[in-house]
């Protein structure tokens, strides 16, 4: 049994409840366990590093130094704005010993910093750690027939010198975790643009306004559903959608689920265990499609001459 | 209005490439960060801009922009710069410089954003951790907009989206005594 150091963030314990709880159930599949880092604080994404240099280094080292004490070698951590605050925090404190030691002053009760813990995202845990094979091995309802747009926001592969994860323009791990799980993930050029984040509550237009191109793209790649990584991008995209749809006057009908809910739902677990009542656009209607057969795109029949022409070309 | 003479020295160039560990004179706008950043178009001085404003020693007109409000810091410009500059760490500079040397924009939206950055910040403080019912309230109420984003409230609710309970950390004076020592730090900057 693997053990994890587990880093939920505040939203997995209030709005997006659906992920911490699918994500518990996957990891005892997987036959890995999890270990809550003990009193763990906002990391203080995105307002402390908005607002002030210390703070917004302070916050996330506690949880760094509270996670060293559990000894484990990767601390995980399910959403993405926490992911990039923890990393990028963890980058400067390695980088800069001097300035290590003088934000651990402000913690210094809790512990001193060593910088041993391996910090990564839940996707990247699941794509480098466990591996694809290990997934699919667990797989006992194929997802085939449904379409799915993987969406991994910003912060999951960006900026590259800090996740060191995937690619920053074109990522592709999530769309391997779902065609494990026999599913299709469509090409989708969306799948790194900003969906307002933070600006959720304080900028609401901006919000609908990025939310709506994806949610445009995602609907324009034929998928079913969008996949997501994090709870504030599965926030933006799935509560704010009706006002969307209401704003532009275009119809999307997106259900938008996190990918712990649909390995949770390949792996076998009843409906009743993933939540569906919590989301704003309801799913039920996207998973209907699992099973159907997607047809092969037709060839394209060629004439003689064209085939001779090209041949010819050679 | 350029305030740049020939041997003047520009402050606040050093200023901002001291505080974000980028240079800034490497840019040689080409424009690349403006079409790419997704809020370009809601600032009033996109990333290219702000960028030349900073090399010609422009500091108030860089303040009261509202374009370092405006950056999600989604490194989308960053990813994408021919001279890899770190932009989103420049924005990150040039606000908090904006904030230590009292700077405020009178722009609603500006307010707006830094009013919420403010509470989530004093909610963290109170309880180490954040509860997005609270906030939107408190928003709502400080803003005077009681009734922005009030129908998706009940839904919200119902559907179990937004739990009514609060979580904190036990903790709690562990981090007052942080924020308290974080603001020293803050203060010996100055």
């Amino acid at each position: 049994m693997n053990k994890l150091t587990y880093f939920p963030g505040c939203s997995a314990h209030s709005t997006s409840e659906e992920y911490d709880h699918t994500l518990k159930l996957v990891m005892r599949t997987l036959d890995v366990q999890m270990e809550e880092i003990p009193d763990w604080n906002c990391c203080g994404a995105t307002s402390a590093h908005v607002m002030t240099e210390n703070l917004a280094l302070a916050l996330p080292m506690r949880n760094l130094v509270l996670a060293e004490r559990l000894e484990n070698k990767t601390m995980a951590i399910a959403c993405a704005s926490c992911y990039s605050r923890m990393k990028s925090t963890k980058k400067h404190l390695d980088e800069n010993p001097e300035l290590a030691r003088k934000i651990n002053s402000t913690v210094i009760d809790e512990g001193e910093y060593k910088g041993t813990i391996d910090v990564k995202s839940m996707l990247q845990y699941c794509y480098e750690e466990i591996g694809l094979e290990t997934i699919k091995s667990k797989v006992v309802k194929s997802l085939s027939g449904l379409k799915v747009a993987c969406y991994y926001g910003c912060l999951l592969t960006r900026p590259k010198d800090v996740t060191h994860f995937d690619s920053p323009e074109y990522p592709m791990s999530m769309d391997r975790l779902m065609e494990a799980l026999g599913a299709k993930a469509m090409d989708f050029d969306y799948k790194t643009e900003c969906c307002g984040a933070s600006f959720s509550i304080s900028n609401t237009e901006v919000v609908e306004s990025l939310s709506g191109k994806i949610l445009e793209v995602a609907k324009e790649s034929g998928a079913h559903l969008i996949v997501v990584a994090c709870p504030l991008c599965q926030s933006n995209l799935d509560m704010r959608q009706p006002d969307i749809e209401r704003h532009t006057g275009k119809k999307f009908d997106l259900p938008v689920m996190y990918f712990t809910q649909l390995m949770a739902l390949a792996f076998g677990y009843p409906e009743v265990e993933l939540k569906f009542p919590k989301h704003i656009v309801p799913v039920e209607a996207a998973l209907k499609h699992i099973g159907e057969v997607i047809p092969e795109p037709e060839k394209v029949k060629r004439t003689k001459k064209a085939v001779e022409a090209e041949s010819e070309v050679e | 209005m350029i305030t740049l003479g020939l041997l003047e020295k520009n402050t606040f160039l050093e200023a901002v490439n001291k505080k974000s560990g980028a240079n800034v004179l490497e840019c040689y706008q080409c424009g690349k960060c403006v079409s790419t950043c997704p809020v370009s178009g809601y600032m009033d001085f996109p990333p290219r801009e702000i960028m030349q404003m900073i090399k010609l020693g422009l500091k108030e007109e860089a303040y009261m922009a509202n374009s370092m409000w405006f950056c999600l810091t989604c490194s989308a410009c960053s990813g994408r710069c021919p001279r890899e500059i770190d932009i989103p760490a420049v924005m990150e500079a040039i606000r908090h410089l904006a904030i230590e040397e009292n700077y405020r924009s009178e722009n609603k939206k500006v307010k707006d954003i830094r009013k919420f950055h403010d509470i989530f910040l004093d909610m963290v403080k109170r309880y180490g951790r954040n509860y997005e019912l609270r906030m939107m309230a408190e928003f709502n109420i400080r803003t005077r907009n009681l009734f922005k984003d009030m129908h998706l409230a009940p839904k919200a609710l119902l559907k179990g989206k937004i739990p009514i309970g609060h979580e904190s950390t036990k903790r709690g004076q562990a981090i007052r005594k942080m924020y308290k020592l974080a603001d020293k730090l803050e203060k010996e900057k100055k």
